[in-house]
């Protein structure tokens, strides 16, 4: 179900931090709104306060003032161990560095988010190899990431962020890290799995390449969230 | 995927993380499960001592007076004897000093223990046949090692022979009668052999002993069995002072029925008494109808003259009590000529005495009008002519009395004559006057054996036909309040209770009855016949004086410490390098609190495997700790037979606690994740993101508090050191010492601020210079890179580092301390304890002359003596409550303290402010009890009292007196000990005589002390005479306690050197962390080399900033007592232990600098 001012609503956010010079304003009364199947690419030259934003998109950060309703519901009212079970149930992350787990092979990976939430049980475990066979990883659930080439453990964060089939899927960097054709082929996975799942994709990203193959762009420029 | 399989996956992929964890845990959980079990082989290893050094006596009997051996055998042959018990051993318990010659040197041991015995006591301390016969004796190792003897050699004793009568009283030997007996050889008996080991009191110290056949050492003293003669009608039996009895079940040995089976012992013992064994005659005459109950000590004491009271009482018998005394000498006061010597003054009313048998009088003047007033005195007609007195005349009464060093001043009283008697009747009754041998049975006044100066020049041949017709029969009489107050002492007030028989029986029937009576009356606390369960006390008391779990926790505290602050260290390294999992974990949902958990379950596991192997090596750490007790730290325990006992509650609860101990170091550990956002974590950080301004304010905050700490420490300093600040601040600790200790803990504190205040701070230039300076300058900025663990390594250091030297400085050595009057010698030179009692005073030539000194007139060694100042202290023995016996004790030994030493005092009190404290021995407690005064570290850590508590005397069970500490004495030479007023000690204990303990002033050097001591061991040789250096005996308490400064100093060496070696670790965690910076300073051209020594100054920064700020400030709370002679700082050691500290500590940054250099560029750039 679809809301009125849209799925993922965002009025007047900022962000400060109090630095020696003085109060720093990384955002500025960003406002966004968006629904679901909806792909946002966000950029901006460095410390322009991208991750920032995506951070408190992703509930792992806190604005100064604003608000941000996700699916019509306001996150941040929430404790911490709430915040947390929301953040397992509507959010996925993908981030540049993949941080997967050394210990855990594969399909573990995948399975982190599931373990967090209801559990790990044969329902999420049939999931994860669909999605794991879906970015052409079936054959390497059993594999360790120090086994992977680094565009194949962006895809296994990939399935692993989309495991618990979350409302809003977010991107720091997804590509950073990957050469031209894993890049490409990660950035493919992205919309694809976005319009194959209805999910709110935001993805911040240098790379215009990425960006430019995003149905709907925006800059932030001095602190504000201005569509191009 | 399951969270228990995300457990698992995580514990073996930071395997070696969890590796370094889990010996941590180990290393914690070993000391402190050790440290119990060490507690528990010091009690075990005490009780098996007890056990092994009683064998199979399970009680005693120590009688005060000489016994009959045959009670043993009566006693054994009791059905309810037989039931419950196995052996009654009789046997003699008499100590002697030894000497041995040897090679023409004389060898001597005072206060040998020897145990005259036969083949039952043999058995009962498995002594294995051939038994002891003849002259033969057995001895242990320590004595033979002490004389120099093996078998087959000779030794003599030098024994005094028991007397009946009190050596205090007029009747009494004040010299002694010495014999030396000569014994060969046959056993030395091992150390760790049960006999060697016989003592009754609890002790792990080894005693002196030897044992002897029963009848050689019975006849040596006069105690054997004497057939009836016609020269000894009465003959004797042969005479014991101990029965040794050994029980059938465990129950009545060491269980809790011990003391009622030793009570039933008891009960059945009094059942088998004859009066002899209560050292009583009951004379019978038949003639004048009455039966006399005598002593054989010639005073009847309180408790048995109430007892005989109320036996007749009982019978419905007439009583007369009767106190006589020697008069020297009865003068007319108008007539000095008229004088008449030696005649027995009667304390007895003949005014009131009108019943018969016990009167009445025949008198020859008027009789008086009232009973005898306190000055009045009857004469008999024959003395009464002799001084030509009358009525209304006056007479003077000399006579002696006992001094308290034995000596007999003669005194006189004034009398006035209110009547004179017939001398026949009751006043010719000779039977008035007890039989003293030697005396009353002497043919004439000049045949007396007497201990006391005769002045026979004036005995008149009057009173040598007196003496010769009527003998010892009394010529004059008093009130008996009258002579009770002129001539009662502490021994009793009575010299005979006559018991009148009834109408229709005859005198013997009187007898009898009286005999039955008495003894059935009697209890065994009244006779001081009571058996003691000595196996079940010695087993009570292996609890120990002192816990040595609490000792060894309190020793081993730093290394728990260490290892608890590795564990968390580690634990939280791990959880640092893992930032980035955490923070993903927490991305995709994990709630803080189940990470928390997560992480907490996987410390638990590492807890629980690290505990549990952690317990299997306490057992060796035990073992080690249990070496070192025997070996390296004997003077501790006093002994080197201890072994390790494993009891499993204690390995559970050591498990247990150490679990709990590691389990918060855990927790500590996991205690950042709180800190940090999952944001931060993502981005690796490991402390938590703070402003410039935040740490600018932290800094300047550290700083202030730290430079405001060490401007307070100067201002105390300043304060002490112009004597602003004077006086006693609390438990004898003057406000200097107290300053001084306050001073240093606040550098310490105050120098850890400032430091931590410097890590925060700014540092502009810091890259500035070149080659190894610009290098160092880089490493000392370095060092606040993770300010958190930099301060938490230094303050670690530092605080184990101040309690370390702190306590090697505390150390003292009181051989170097001069004597002075208010320190813990009291400004004694020199100490003694004498086997046999000495009588005579040492201060005294007349004394000296009567101890049989043979000095050279006006010769050094007399000269030496006689300016020294002896005080003599009566002795009650007791158990040992020094520190030297590790058993918990209850009575120790009590001195009783002479006025002169009262009034001198000296001495150093706990919270007293009077002048002088000793008197408080003399104020009368309103409650009734006995005020004492006792060393602190007896009161406090042997019988765990203080001021204002009661100890209850013999025990709780019978109390008879009650002793209140009034006084704590601060590390003085009566350690062990408790004192008490001469007065109250002499009412307390009336059959203790002579002194035994000695404190001497000696105005010379410490070399004339010795040579003093040598002087007085070899004229008092028969006394068991053996003194040392006051600050010899302080040396070897002080001994005990330096042992457990050293065992807490190798201890706390160690876990500094596990501080240590955290610091190491997070220097090598450091270095890893910043791989990249390293390899990117390399790039640009920074050699291996140099990369290096940055690691190593960093490290080195640290380490000494710990080092120097605990070692400063210890050496400042120290300084009152590095400032005293006393001070003997272990400097070497202390050197060394410092020294490899910091060589571990910068091992281990040479590590740590070695990975840094062989860090490999790329691979480190790469962000992979």
């Amino acid at each position: 179900m679809q809301q009125e001012d849209g799925d993922l609503a965002v009025a007047g956010l900022t962000k400060e931090f109090v630095s020696e010079a003085g109060r720093l304003t990384i955002l500025n009364g960003v406002g966004l709104k968006m629904r679901r199947g909806e792909a946002l690419a966000v950029t901006g030259p460095s410390g322009s306060g991208k991750s920032t934003l995506l951070y408190i998109l992703g509930m792992l950060d806190r604005p100064t003032s604003g608000s941000v309703r996700l699916l019509g519901e306001d996150p941040f009212a929430r404790t911490d161990a709430q915040l947390a079970g929301f953040r397992n149930a509507k959010i996925g992350f993908v981030f540049q560095d993949h941080h997967l787990l050394p210990q855990c092979d594969v399909l573990e990976n995948v399975l982190i988010p599931a373990l967090a939430g209801a559990g790990a049980g044969a329902a999420e475990s049939q999931r994860a190899m669909q999605l794991l066979e879906r970015v052409g990883l079936k054959n390497r659930v059993t594999h360790r990431p120090a086994q992977l080439s680094g565009g194949e453990r962006q895809r296994v964060a990939v399935c692993r962020a989309l495991i618990n089939q979350p409302a809003l899927f977010l991107a720091d960097e997804p590509t950073g890290n990957l050469d031209r054709s894993n890049a490409e082929a990660v950035g493919d996975l992205l919309l694809e799995l976005n319009q194959t799942h209805q999910t709110l994709l935001v993805c911040v990203t240098h790379s215009a390449e990425l960006a430019a193959r995003f149905p709907r762009r925006a800059e932030l420029v001095d602190g504000r969230l201005v569509d191009r | 995927m399951t969270h228990f399989r995300l457990l698992l996956r995580n514990l073996l992929y930071h395997a070696r993380t969890n590796t370094a964890v889990v010996l941590g845990v180990i290393a914690a959980t070993a000391v402190i499960t050790g440290a119990l079990i060490v507690g528990d082989s010091v009690r075990g290893s005490l009780r098996e001592m007890s056990l092994e050094r009683l064998q199979k006596i399970d009680d005693v009997l120590i009688a005060p007076r000489f016994v009959r051996e045959d009670l043993a055998r009566e006693l054994a042959a009791q059905p309810v004897f037989k039931e419950r018990f196995d052996t009654a051993a009789p046997a003699l318990m008499l100590s002697a000093p030894f000497v041995a010659e040897h090679g023409g040197i004389s060898r001597r041991a005072g206060g040998v223990q020897i145990f005259g015995g036969d083949e039952r006591l043999w058995q009962l301390i498995n002594i294995k046949p051939p038994y002891l016969t003849g002259d033969e004796m057995a001895i242990n190792e320590r004595l033979a090692e002490r004389l120099r003897v093996h078998a087959g050699d000779d030794v003599s004793l030098l024994i005094e022979v028991p007397s009946a009568i009190p050596r205090e009283s007029l009747l009494g030997k004040r010299e002694g009668d010495f014999r030396e007996i000569q014994f060969k050889i046959k056993a030395v008996l091992p150390d760790d052999s049960g006999s060697a080991r016989l003592t009754l009191n609890p002790t792990q110290q080894l005693p002196l002993n030897a044992f002897v056949p029963l009848g050689k050492l019975q006849r040596s003293v006069d105690l054997a069995r004497v057939e009836r003669s016609r020269r000894n009608p009465q003959g004797s039996e042969a005479q014991i002072n101990a029965l040794f009895v050994s029980a059938k079940s465990p129950r009545d040995q060491t269980g809790a029925s011990a003391p009622e089976a030793a009570r039933s012992l008891s009960d059945e013992l009094s059942g088998l008494l004859v009066p002899a064994d209560l050292g009583l005659r009951i004379a019978v005459d038949s003639p004048r109808g009455y039966v006399s109950v005598e002593s054989e000590q010639q005073i009847l004491d309180s408790d048995m003259a109430a007892a005989v009271t109320e036996s007749a009482k009982r019978l419905g018998l007439t009583t007369s009590p009767v106190l006589v005394y020697l008069a020297n000498e009865l003068t007319n006061v108008n007539d000095p000529k008229k004088f008449s010597m030696y005649s027995v003054v009667a304390g007895l009313d003949p005014v009131t005495a009108t019943n018969p048998p016990f009167g009445p009088f025949v008198w020859a003047s008027p009789v008086p009008s009232h009973p005898l007033g306190p000055d009045e005195i009857v004469l008999n007609d024959w003395i009464a002519q002799d001084l030509a007195a009358k009525p209304n005349d006056d007479v003077r009464l000399r006579y002696h009395i006992i001094g308290s060093h034995g000596e007999l001043p003669e005194v006189e009283h004034t009398f006035r004559v209110a009547g004179i008697l017939k001398l026949e009747g009751p006043a010719a009754d000779p039977g008035l006057v007890p039989v003293v041998k030697g005396i009353t049975d002497a043919k004439t006044i000049n045949d007396w054996k007497q201990p006391f100066p005769m002045k026979l020049d004036r005995v008149t041949p009057r009173d040598d036909r007196y003496w010769d017709e009527h003998r010892a029969t009394p010529k004059s009489f008093v009130s008996l309040e009258t002579a009770q107050k002129l001539w009662g002492s502490r021994f009793g007030s009575l010299t005979s209770v006559r018991v009148a028989s009834k109408a229709g029986q005859t005198v013997e029937q009187t007898a009898a009855d009286m005999r039955r009576e008495l003894l059935k009356s009697l209890k065994p606390a009244q006779t001081h016949l009571q058996f003691q369960p000595v196996k079940y006390t010695g087993v009570q008391a292996a609890a120990g004086s002192n816990d040595f779990s609490e000792l060894f926790l309190g020793f081993s505290f730093f290394l728990i410490l260490a290892a608890t602050f590795l564990i968390g260290l580690i634990f939280r390294l791990g959880i640092e390098r893992r930032g980035t999992t955490i923070g993903l974990l927490a991305a995709v949902g994990f709630t803080p609190r189940r990470l928390r958990w997560l992480f907490l379950e996987e410390g638990l596991i590492l807890v629980a495997v690290g505990g549990l192997l952690g317990t299997v090596v306490a057992v060796g750490f035990a073992e080690l700790m249990v070496y070192g007790l025997t070996h390296w730290w004997t003077q501790a325990v006093g002994t080197q037979s201890l072994s390790v006992f494993i009891v499993p509650s204690t390995l559970a609860m050591g498990f247990v606690f150490s679990a709990i101990v590691t389990a918060l170091a855990v927790l500590w550990g996991l205690r950042q994740l709180k800190a940090l956002s999952p944001r931060e974590l993502l981005s690796g950080a490991t402390e938590p993101a703070i402003s410039a301004v935040r740490q600018r304010r932290r800094s300047r905050r550290s700083l202030a508090i730290g430079t405001a700490l060490l401007v307070l420490a100067g201002v105390l300093l300043l304060g002490v050191l112009t004597g602003r600040l004077q006086g006693e601040a609390f438990e004898g600790l003057s406000w200097g010492v107290v300053l001084f200790f306050l001073d240093g803990v606040i550098i310490l504190v105050g120098g850890v601020m400032l430091i931590a205040g410097l890590l925060d701070g700014e540092h502009s230039a810091a890259v500035r210079g070149h080659g190894l300076t610009g290098l160092a300058r880089l490493g000392v900025r370095n060092t606040a890179r993770q300010r958190q663990r930099s301060t938490a390594s230094v303050s670690l250091v530092a605080a184990a580092t101040f309690v370390i030297v702190a306590v090697a400085a505390g150390r003292r050595n009181p051989a170097a301390e001069a004597p002075d009057k208010n320190s813990g010698n009291g400004g004694f030179r020199l100490v003694a304890e004498s086997s046999e009692p000495i009588l005579p005073d040492l201060n005294t030539s007349a004394g000296r002359t009567a101890l049989g000194m043979k000095l050279k007139p006006g010769s050094p060694d007399e000269t030496l003596i006689k300016d020294s100042r002896f005080f003599a202290f009566r002795v009650k023995p007791g158990e040992d409550a020094s520190c030297l016996n590790i058993y918990q004790t209850r009575l120790p030994t009590i001195l009783g303290v002479p006025k002169s030493f009262i009034e001198r005092g000296g001495f150093r009190f706990i919270g007293r402010s009077e002048p002088n404290p000793w008197t408080l021995l003399e104020q009368t407690e309103p409650d009734g009890s006995i005020p004492v005064i006792g060393d602190a570290n007896t009161l406090q850590y042997s019988l765990h009292k203080e001021v204002g508590t009661t100890i209850a005397v013999p025990d709780e069970e019978h109390p008879q007196h009650t002793l209140k500490i009034v006084g704590m004495l601060d590390g003085s030479v009566f350690q062990g000990v408790l004192l008490m007023s001469d007065d109250n000690f002499r009412k307390a204990y009336p059959n203790v005589e002579g002194y035994k303990y000695f404190l001497i002033e000696s105005p010379g050097s410490a070399a004339e002390a010795d040579h003093l001591s040598d002087v007085l061991e070899t004229q008092l040789t028969q006394f068991g005479f053996d003194a040392e250096r006051v600050s010899d005996r302080l040396a070897n308490f002080l001994a005990v306690q330096n042992t457990y400064l050293s065992t807490f100093q190798t201890l706390g060496g160690l876990g500094l050197l596990l501080g240590t070696l955290g610091l190491a670790t997070v220097m090598v965690r450091n270095v890893l962390e910043r791989r990249k910076e390293l390899a990117l300073l390399n790039a640009l051209g920074l050699r291996p080399s140099g990369l290096a020594w940055l690691v190593l100054v960093e490290t080195a920064v640290l380490l000494l900033c710990g080092l120097a700020t605990g070692t400063i400030a210890a050496f400042v709370a120290m300084v009152p007592h590095l400032a005293s002679t006393g001070a003997d700082v272990p400097w070497g050691s202390l050197a060394l232990i410092l020294a490899v500290v910091f060589f571990v500590g910068m091992l281990g940054a040479l590590l740590a600098s070695i990975e840094a250099a062989r860090t490999r560029i790329l691979e480190a750039l790469r962000s992979e």
